[in-house]
């Protein structure tokens, strides 16, 4: 892809999207998350925003000022234009008619296809393509609970509740499941969404250069606490990503698949609770969605949040706060 | 039984009980309170006034399809209320609960909802607003237009069409009394799977949803056929296809894929009550259930949902443009071309719901290019609109108004649709306020479709147009909020705000929030502007009487006839010569004709059977929510032994005779000559004008 073309676009939505920023009382860091993108997926869906947004906002733009026009001159009464009650057809115009949205929808799919392998999920080109043949990815077991997210360093064999840590400059390959119900894994600023599923796997990938911390979404609805079901993740440097993993590595708390059955509890985090496991099962990812593809669930009681108050304070009480 | 329900379960009440009476509710007791009150006081003026015996007769027993239209809007309205409400309380909600130190009532942590009441009003927001608010509202007016369009006297099924409303009554009726009875479904208005499932949701929510939507389903479904059959078989003599009005085109197309893609949706709700009633494992994550098929069911319905939807809204808006523009739509043939093409790739595109799936890029693309197509025809129809203006002479009323309004929101909703196709884009926006507002957008079209043909369509159904200053009124009004609220949502959407956020964990959202809070207030402003303009029309409908064109400039064949329309549309049914037949008659010189002959007409006898089936499948909705299984039987057993004792019976119609026609038709000619502008019509014999037909010959012997 042509560099020099991207960077372009890029300045020139930078500078459009600045506008509103502005009139809004500037902010000190950019708000829109979407056009501040971190990480090159991101960025790769920006840039497929961008040609996007300036072909059909040509096209749209243009429209509008037609009928604009219309409505200005062939107004009743005014007498700016030649009123004909009977032409309502013209060949020129239908080739037209026809010939821009199907020019406009050809050239897209061409982006569209290019995109969509380029940030595929499962094998996102963008990144691996430019791996280092030496490089050294970091892979992470995503299990989302109702309603909190297990993040597993099968590499580290440690395991962190609702907080993600990564170094930058290293690609990120995530494996995804959940033990309840369906959600999605997104973090604005560094990758788009995807599906986590129970007994279900998906993947997702991401390399960023920008350390950092960005915020971490449950962006699918799956119950009571999804706006709670949020996570920090913060890209750190090499060195203070190893420290990281050794402080985790000291932590009390381990996690088997015992503890897992009790973890994965329906649990509201309120207060965003971060926890530590110094150790993990090996395995506990296939363990955990081979259970479900069995059949085990971890179901609800009935009207849980009627009363968010009294819930919050079971959940106190059973000392899970 | 065959699920573990928690909670009890007696033989005589099924899972109801006190208990799921929300009595100590503090929004919903109040609210209950008003609402028998306000029913006590409406039954009570009907009885007092003795109207009982004329709403039976006229209103809930009649199989006219002009009575059953205006009924269908008359829900449509009152769930627009009520949907509406639920909208004023969701951003009531956001903007509330903003960040952890925001305060909270009712035994909500944050804002005055619950995680719980918040789903249920969302899920019903959604559901309401597109299957029991837009649905029934275009039903209303196809059912009200097509047949006077084609130039018949009633639908091809009269008595399925009183069915068709009926069971869509009960379907409002059943997911309002979910207000107050239990709970509804949380998780969405097209729900998850497995989150509906009995361990995730083990209230009687998501089975009212599932029973309010197989009944939506089924009263669309039989509709459908309805005016498939109508349109096909009932056209005037002389109308081919080539000069059908457009809006019964759109018809056409719609129903096409109503009733194709209606079954999937009760085959894929079939399955999710096995599930929930039977213990089966069609949509559950383990004992060998596929949780993403339930996803793949429901869209393959829900897109073709969406078209069905958006193209009588696209038929109204053709309709409206013509008339104000004063001139034939441009480019007809393009336009057929274009609906149908929409309605066949409708069934292509299901899988853009939910690229983030995490299918392959090859079926992430199929289905990217595929949507994209729809782009092509729509696109189209933008055009034909705008060349439609070029050239007229434009009179902006607030019906054309609205439709201009809906031609500018279907640019942005088209703009934003084209993002979204594209899954390295919808990646980035899925699930987020985003597409919240992308649909919005393009709901926001029918919806503006929807005021336009109230206003351009009320002369002829009533005989009196509405004030347009309070229509124009209601417009601005509702633009102002449409674009308060929309927009910051879209802006928000940028920021990467997620949808269904019962509390909003970003501060820095709240200043947008706020801006959103403020449109919804402009927009309750709108709606009380529209209840002033129907108590200001209604007050000076004498003042504001219209005869058989209320516009002077308008097309089609319904503005033939009188307004209001009498029971038996035309009298003599008229010949159809060209595409515009009322323009082409103006044109002519032969708008103001009248038949010199009556013949005997045949009209439908009304039917108080499709009153009751209505009542009995809301009982059988009710009883199968709440697990009743006796009332179950009962009034599955009443349902199936009406519709056979019906079916022997029969209905064997009444004639009017010619003598009884002549005598209204000559009161109604007396009505319109009163009227200032309107023509006197002189009675032609033989129904020939010069060399043009104007009115079907009969030569058939008596």
């Amino acid at each position: 892809m042509d560099i020099k073309w991207r960077n372009w676009l890029k300045k020139g939505w930078r500078a459009a999207a600045l506008a509103p920023i502005l009139l809004l009382g500037g902010c000190a860091h950019n708000p829109y998350w979407i056009f501040d993108p971190k990480g090159i997926m991101a960025k790769t869906n920006l840039f497929y925003m961008i040609v996007d947004v300036v072909i059909m906002g040509a096209i749209v733009g243009l429209t509008a000022l037609l009928v604009v026009w219309f409505m200005w001159r062939y107004q009743k009464g005014k007498n700016r234009g030649k009123y004909d009650p009977h032409w309502s057809h013209s060949n020129t115009i239908e080739v037209f008619v026809w010939g821009i949205p199907i020019i406009a929808v050809g050239f897209l799919s061409y982006f569209a296809v290019k995109g969509t392998f380029e940030i595929n999920p499962y094998n996102p080109t963008v990144i691996t393509h430019h791996m280092k043949p030496n490089g050294d990815p970091v892979e992470v077991d995503v299990i989302a609970t109702d309603w909190q997210w297990l993040f597993v360093y099968p590499q580290y064999h440690m395991a962190v509740a609702n907080e993600l840590v990564l170094p930058v400059h290293t690609p990120v390959f995530f494996r995804l499941t959940s033990s309840a119900v369906t959600t999605t894994f997104f973090i604005p600023q560094l990758v788009g969404m995807i599906d986590v599923m129970p007994g279900m796997r998906t993947k997702n990938a991401l390399l960023s250069n920008h350390a950092g911390e960005y915020q971490g979404i449950a962006s699918d609805f799956a119950g009571a606490g999804t706006s709670w079901m949020t996570f920090k993740t913060k890209m750190v440097d090499k060195a203070d990503f190893s420290q990281w993993v050794q402080k985790v590595q000291q932590a009390p708390g381990t996690m088997t698949y015992a503890s897992f059955n009790r973890f994965a509890q329906p649990y509201i985090n309120v207060n965003h609770h971060v926890v530590y496991f110094s150790s993990v099962e090996q395995g506990l990812f296939d363990h955990v969605m081979t259970e479900v593809m069995r059949g085990k669930t971890w179901p609800l009681p009935p009207m849980m949040t009627e009363n968010m108050v009294d819930y919050m304070k079971k959940q106190a009480a059973e000392h899970r706060d | 039984m065959l699920v573990d329900l928690p909670g009890g379960w007696s033989p005589l009440l099924g899972r109801l009980a006190w208990s799921q009476i929300p009595y100590a509710n503090p929004i919903l007791a109040p609210l209950f309170v008003a609402v028998v009150i306000g029913a006590i006081i409406v039954l009570g003026l009907i009885t007092y006034y003795g109207k009982w015996t004329y709403l039976w007769k006229e209103w809930l027993t009649t199989v006219d399809h002009k009575k059953l239209g205006v009924m269908y809007i008359i829900i449509g309205l009152v769930m627009l209320f009520r949907g509406f409400i639920d909208g004023l309380m969701i951003r009531t909600q956001q903007v509330w609960a903003v960040g952890p130190h925001s305060s909270g009532v009712f035994g909500s942590l944050h804002g005055y909802l619950t995680p719980f009441h918040f789903g249920q009003v969302y899920s019903a927001h959604g559901l309401i607003m597109i299957l029991l608010a837009a649905t029934p509202l275009l039903v209303g007016f196809m059912n009200i237009i097509v047949p006077i369009q084609i130039g018949a006297r009633d639908m091809a099924y009269p008595y399925l069409n009183a069915l068709g409303l009926w069971i869509t009554a009960a379907a409002a009726a059943l997911i309002m009394i979910s207000l107050f009875v239990g709970d509804f479904a949380h998780n969405g208005w097209f729900e998850y799977a497995p989150i509906f499932e009995m361990q995730y949701s083990p209230g009687v929510g998501v089975d009212y949803w599932i029973w309010t939507l197989q009944l939506v389903a089924l009263g669309t479904t039989l509709g459908g056929i309805n005016i498939l059959a109508t349109i096909i078989k009932m056209r005037a003599p002389g109308m081919s296809w080539g000069k059908l009005p457009i809006f019964v085109w759109a018809s056409l197309s719609a129903n096409v894929i109503a009733l194709t893609s209606f079954p999937a949706l009760q085959v894929a709700l079939g399955l999710v009550a096995a599930d929930r009633y039977l213990g089966a494992h069609f949509f559950t994550a383990g004992m060998g259930g596929n949780l993403m098929l339930y996803t793949n069911l429901f869209w393959i319905w829900g897109h073709p949902e969406v078209y069905f939807v958006i193209l009588p809204a696209f038929g109204m808006m053709s309709e409206i443009f013509p008339t104000f523009s004063e001139k034939p739509l441009f480019g007809y043939i393009t336009m057929v071309l274009a609906s149908m093409a929409i309605a066949g790739v409708s069934w292509l595109v299901w899988l853009h719901h939910f690229f983030t799936m995490g299918a392959g890029p090859y079926v992430n693309t199929a289905f990217s290019v595929a949507t994209m197509l729809v782009g092509i025809p729509t696109g189209v129809k933008v055009f034909n609109w705008a060349f439609t203006m070029y050239r007229g002479r434009l009179t902006f009323n607030a019906a054309m108004l609205w439709a201009i309004g809906a031609l500018f929101l279907l640019l942005i909703g088209g703009m934003t649709g084209m993002m979204l196709a594209i899954p390295a884009i919808n990646y980035m926006v899925h699930n987020s306020v985003f597409v919240v507002a992308h649909f919005h957008s393009m709901l926001l079209v029918i919806v503006y479709a929807i005021f336009g043909s109230v206003l351009y369509w009320f002369p002829k159904v009533f005989g009196f147009k509405l004030d347009e200053f309070w229509a124009k009124t209601m417009f601005w009004l509702f633009s102002a909020g449409t674009a308060l609220v929309f927009v910051p949502m879209y802006m928000l959407g940028f920021m990467g705000m997620t949808r269904r956020l019962e509390y909003v964990f970003n501060t820095g959202w709240q200043p947008y929030l706020d801006v959103m809070e403020f449109g919804i207030v402009v927009y309750t402003l709108s709606v009380l502007a529209f209840f002033i303009l129907l108590y200001v029309s209604v007050r000076d409908h004498a003042k504001n009487r219209v005869g058989a064109d209320a516009w002077g400039t308008s097309r089609s064949l319904e503005w033939m006839t009188h307004s209001p329309v009498p029971f038996y549309n035309f009298a003599v049914l008229p010949h159809i010569n060209e595409r515009d037949e009322v323009a082409w008659r103006r044109q002519h010189g032969i708008d103001n004709v009248r038949p010199e002959h009556y013949e005997d007409i045949h009209m439908p006898n009304n039917t108080g059977v499709a009153i009751i089936l209505g009542g009995l499948t809301f009982v059988l909705g009710f009883a199968l929510t709440w697990r009743i299984w006796w009332l179950c039987i009962v009034s599955l057993l009443a349902i199936i032994v009406l519709m056979i004792v019906r079916s022997f019976r029969g209905d064997p119609g009444y004639i009017i005779t010619g003598a009884e026609l002549q005598r209204m038709e000559e009161e109604a000619y007396r009505r319109e000559a009163q009227i200032a502008d309107s023509h006197h019509s002189h009675p032609v014999s033989g129904g020939v004008v010069g060399n043009a037909m104007a009115y079907q010959r009969n030569d058939s012997s008596k």
